[in-house]
């Protein structure tokens, strides 16, 4: 199978901080790969180095075999790029949008004409055509931003946060676009993502990123069993909840001092009888008690020890871009 | 990427431009305003009192160039805002994610501001027509007239594109504009000859484009005397492409 992308111990330095710090990864063409990774972890630079946007430090990038640092322009022509900010002009219409676009990448008239009306009918937008796109709604903006980057027909896609800011049906809707192309067309995915369900619900393989840095690779699925068991979440009004419960040799994923913890636990369903009861005979009334199945956002605890949302940057985020859209009217 | 794809890659951007002008033409007509009121009260005025000496021509013969020049860039100076409030946006990284290259893009914009500051040249000619202005018009002067137009679009913004790329944010930009503007635009020969100027304020006049700009202007649509018409045109073309370079540099670092 051919490598859409080979990046090697890859590093950008800012004045104050190593926004990416020695990352490798390899994508196989065809596959859709999330970097997941709270604001702020490197994912957007990596994005744009990768799109030849900004120089690393550092570190090697080859795109379909093309080193992206010597031959930049060879790697635009084959990728499309949805950055996280809108980037749709509100000033003109949707067509227009996508006509200025498919003309930067030179394409003949005719060959222009046809795949402008494909893209636009395939994310339903031939009725909104000739609308200025200041009138459009949220998720259309990122349907018309995805049919920018299609006209192109790349076999690069990059999608930096597809669906941040989105109302959940419009999120839906982008997500089964993005599945789609994968299916129909192998179109090789890079997106990043805060977002724990979209990056299970999209992506074949997941690179978790904090701080600059690679925490782990790997299928969701493998990931989701290699933090070794189910979560249990149990709570009491008694403070001393977590540290008896390590006394009973439970290992805690989290635990904190308002009488809540969770532990990490295989069998659950065995275990929750047994719990309970020892932790009576300690004189501990337990006020509830759950078990779930683990997600990334365990797995992103397992290897980063915070949980994604804690920075709350993210909420930021969705609200600088909510700006961004209201400007654009 | 040959030349051909390059020209094109200028011409498509300066499209986005215009196609943006298409669906708002008020725009450009609110832009005429402050010309026509220089013309029809501050020249009017002037030319009662004579105060000024014009030569053979009346002031506002001798005016109309110079406002010509100053509609074009008092838009064109504050560009740089345009920009910056595109990066805001997220527009300029998109662009700049194409094989179109940045000095491409730069260009692209900068002859948009030119094209624009065209309809602008118009409406302001056709005012002085009404006026009964009395101006030289021949193909040759006209066809003249917007290149120079044009030249004048690009030159004062990609001055204010590459000054952008030093001041990188839109409060600072618009400080700067309105500081380069009044100079700019006094110590010039645009509404008054410069052989009334002290000697120090020559100087700066002569090392200002925007005399360049006006005498090139005048001598096509009103004195019809060629003789110092190659050297301005040298002036305006060569500063011109070193502010286009400048521009082009400047650009990327906007983003960063």
């Amino acid at each position: 199978m051919t490598e859409a992308i080979v990046v090697g111990n890859l590093v950008k330095v800012y004045p104050k901080v190593r926004a990416v710090d020695g990352i490798s990864f390899t994508i196989p063409e065809g596959e859709t790969f999330g970097l997941l990774g709270p604001n702020g972890a490197g994912k957007t630079t990596t994005i744009r180095i990768l799109l030849t946007l900004i120089r690393p430090t550092s570190g090697s990038v080859s795109v379909f075999g093309v080193d992206a640092l010597a031959h930049p322009n060879r790697v635009r022509e084959m990728a499309g790029y949805v950055p996280q900010d809108v980037s749709v002009d509100g000033e003109i219409t949707g067509y227009e949008n996508i006509l200025i676009y498919a003309k930067l990448y030179g394409m003949p008239r005719e060959e222009r004409k046809r795949r402008i009306k494909e893209v636009l009918e395939y994310l339903g937008l031939q009725d909104r055509a000739n609308s200025m796109v200041n009138t459009f709604s949220g998720g259309m903006m990122r349907r018309l931003e995805l049919a920018q980057s299609l006209v192109n027909r790349p076999r690069m896609l990059f999608l930096d946060e597809p669906s941040i800011g989105l109302d959940p049906n419009a999120r839906n809707a982008i997500w089964e676009l993005v599945s789609k192309l994968r299916d129909e067309f192998g179109t090789t995915i890079l997106l990043t993502t805060h977002d724990m369900v979209e990056a299970d619900t999209l992506c074949d393989r997941i690179g978790i990123m904090d701080r600059g840095k690679l925490a782990v690779i790997g299928k969701p699925s493998e990931l989701k069993s290699a933090v070794g068991g189910e979560i249990l979440s149990i709570s009491s009004q008694n403070p001393d909840l977590a540290a008896v419960v390590k006394e009973l040799g439970y290992s805690t994923m989290t635990e904190s001092s308002n009488g809540t913890a969770e532990l990490l636990v295989v069998n659950g369903e065995a275990v929750i009888p047994r719990l309970v009861e020892d932790l009576r005979a300690r004189g501990l009334e337990i006020a509830s008690v759950s078990l779930k199945k683990p997600t990334l956002d365990d797995v992103f605890l397992k290897y980063t020890g915070a949980r994604i949302g804690e920075g709350g940057s993210w909420t930021q985020a969705r609200l600088t871009r909510r700006t961004f859209r209201r400007l654009t009217r | 990427m040959n030349l051909k794809r390059y020209l094109s890659s200028v011409l498509v951007v300066t499209e986005l431009e215009l196609r943006k002008i298409r669906h708002d033409q008020s725009q450009i007509w609110l832009r005429v305003v402050q010309p026509a009121l220089w013309l029809t009260v501050f020249g009017v005025t002037f030319s009662k009192i004579r105060a000024i000496p014009t030569g053979d021509f009346t002031y506002l013969q001798f005016m109309t160039p110079g406002i010509l020049a100053q509609s074009v860039i008092f838009v064109a100076i504050f560009y740089g805002i345009v920009v910056v409030w595109e990066r805001d946006l997220g527009l300029l990284n998109k662009l700049l994610s194409t094989p179109a290259p940045a000095s491409a893009i730069v260009m692209g914009k900068s002859l948009a501001a030119g094209v624009r500051g065209l309809f602008q040249a118009i409406a302001i000619v056709i005012l002085a027509l009404i006026m009964k202005i009395d101006l030289i018009l021949t193909p040759l002067s006209i066809i003249g007239v917007f290149a120079i137009i044009i030249l004048c679009g690009m030159c004062f913004s990609s001055m204010s594109i590459a000054l952008a790329s030093v001041l990188r944010n839109r409060e600072r930009m618009m400080g700067i504009g309105q500081a380069i503007m009044m100079p700019l635009f006094f110590a010039s020969n645009a509404i008054y000859p410069l052989s009334i100027m002290p000697d120090w304020l020559k100087v700066i006049a002569r090392g200002n484009p925007l005399s360049y700009i006006v005498d090139a202007t005048r001598s096509l649509l009103v004195t019809g005397d060629l003789s110092s018409l190659g050297i301005d045109m040298l002036v305006i073309c060569v500063t011109t492409t070193i502010l286009v370079i400048l521009a082009s540099f400047g650009f990327k670092k906007i983003l960063s």
